[in-house]
């Protein structure tokens, strides 16, 4: 079962053009939308949420948006980068306005992530620190015991400690109930390697992938060799090439059969943000 | 629902206790200054309505409708709540300015007892219902602007509309001495109970209604 299943999001803005966007966020995964900045990330999660109009078909937990929306909602719980409720309320004013919004809110869990987070409770949001806001965010979004949890951009401008920390928590929100699902946009891939389950790239407002993340760390590769190596592989075997000072780097996207292919095997592995430079810098 | 947006406006609004009350006490002052006791419910009314109004800003500034519009809320019910909270901070207003005239012209009456103010209490309820009626006006074009261009242009529009209100005013009260009739409290009063007080708080009413029109019409199709 598929908690989020969308088929041709499209959506003009002057000088850009989301287009045709279809993927699933299956139940119980973590489905993480990477891209660069301005590629459709946020569009997309926008029209996702209804909060963009869009031709397209948005279905969550196999209800239309366009219809059950408010029914909808009552089960996401929604993390966005740069908007809150007020800057000018505290976490305890947070508790006494989200309790009237869900009908099942769960204040005990919130005071206990409030407490676990280190949050002081009557300081204004505004006061807070850029980690300690988006953890005040993420507590706010998980404390209605949501089904899906839709994240835009959560751990950007935060250092590695906190993002470890936000990354436990999402985890831990998994593991709790596997009929869960997450999407989550970021351009910090590195997150993305240690839990998402499947990875859907945007660029130019295009998806040019949507793979399970594993198996695009297995079987994508990263070959280095000279220039006359280079002119030996066919178009079809590389996905695009880097030119270096004495060698090119050149992305794979069937590592195995490359080396059983030509006789390189000098292929490293790569990250996502490796592969997401490839597909967006490199030359074919 | 509406409760929760409306408690988010609300907090929102406590920091502005302190100047609340400052402005209210400096009213006390000003009316105390002055023989006009009457204007006191009317510019109290006119304050605790337009600070209402600054719940846009204050959405603006953190971002907040973008978040809200995640919320399980309706955009009806975003729109209705903050037509909630302006006409029931009218009322609060209104009930306000009118308390305090009359506690401040009795013990002004007190204190100085050869030199008594008249407190009429018809008198005083035609300037609040006065008061009402231009707060209301003021807020039914000020709301749905604020959802169509955001509240910092809404601001902009908002002086503008009390400075051509106030013009009009000024005309108007020109051309009257001009033609040669004097406008007195009394006449105003007597103009007022013609009229008739209800039908100027039922104009009112049809004012925000047809506000909430606009607005609901602006906001559901307005993207975040």
């Amino acid at each position: 079962m598929n908690n989020i299943e969308i088929k041709n999001v499209s959506k003009k803005y002057e000088g850009f053009l989301l287009d045709k966007i279809s993927f699933n966020v299956p139940a119980g995964t973590v489905v993480g939308l990477i891209g660069e900045n301005g590629a459709g990330k946020t569009t997309t999660i926008k029209a996702i949420l209804n909060i963009i109009k869009s031709d397209s078909t948005v279905k969550i937990f196999n209800k239309d948006i366009h219809q059950d929306e408010k029914k909808i909602k009552q089960d996401i719980g929604v993390v966005l980068d740069d908007s809150f409720l007020s800057d000018y309320l505290t976490p305890k004013q947070i508790k006494s306005v989200m309790k009237e919004i869900y009908s099942t809110w769960d204040e005990e869990k919130y005071n206990q992530l409030i407490k676990q987070f280190n949050l002081p409770e009557n300081k204004l949001i505004k006061d807070y620190s850029s980690g300690m806001k988006m953890k005040l965010k993420i507590a706010t979004a998980i404390s209605h015991n949501p089904k899906l949890l839709i994240l835009d951009e959560p751990t950007s401008g935060l250092d590695p400690i906190v993002r470890s920390e936000i990354l436990d928590i999402f985890r831990k929100y998994i593991e709790e109930d596997e009929t869960r699902s997450i999407l989550l946009s970021t351009h910090i891939t590195t997150d993305l390697e240690h839990i998402s389950d499947y990875i859907v790239f945007i660029d130019k407002g295009k998806i040019i992938m949507n793979a399970q993340t594993d198996k695009l760390l297995e079987d994508y590769g990263i070959l280095k060799c000279s220039k006359e190596e280079f002119s030996k592989i066919k178009e079809d075997d590389y996905v695009s090439y880097k030119k270096g000072k004495y060698q090119y780097k050149v992305l794979i996207h069937d590592k195995n059969n490359f080396k059983k292919k030509y006789n390189m095997t000098t292929i490293d592995k790569p990250s996502i943000e490796d592969i997401m430079l490839f597909y967006i810098k490199g030359e074919r | 629902m509406i409760k929760g947006l409306l408690k988010k406006d609300l907090y929102n609004l406590a920091s502005y206790k302190t100047s609340l009350i400052i402005i209210v006490i400096f009213c006390g002052v000003a009316i105390i200054g002055t023989d006009a006791i009457y204007w006191g419910s009317v510019v109290i009314a006119i304050i605790v309505g337009m600070i209402s109004l600054s719940t846009f800003n204050y959405d603006e500034i953190s971002k907040s409708n973008k978040y809200i519009l995640t919320l399980p809320v309706t955009r009806k019910e975003i729109v209705l709540e903050k037509y909630i909270l302006a006409i029931g901070s009218t009322i609060l207003g209104a009930l306000l300015g009118f308390v305090l005239t009359l506690i401040i012209g009795n013990i002004m009456n007190y204190l100085r007892p050869d030199d008594l103010i008249n407190i009429s209490i018809e008198a005083l309820l035609a300037t609040t219902v006065g008061g009402i009626f231009g707060i209301s006006l003021i807020q039914s074009i000020q709301i749905p602007s604020m959802f169509k261009w955001g509240a910092e242009k809404g601001r902009i529009q908002m002086f503008i509309i009390i400075f051509v209100l106030v013009l009009i005013g000024a005309l108007a009260g020109f051309l009257l001495k001009q033609s040669g009739l004097s406008i007195d409290i009394e006449k105003l009063e007597s103009i007022l109970n013609q009229i008739g007080l209800l039908i100027i708080i039922l104009i009112s009413a049809l004012m925000y209604f047809i506000s909430y029109k606009i607005s609901y019409k602006v906001y559901k199709n307005k993207e975040e």
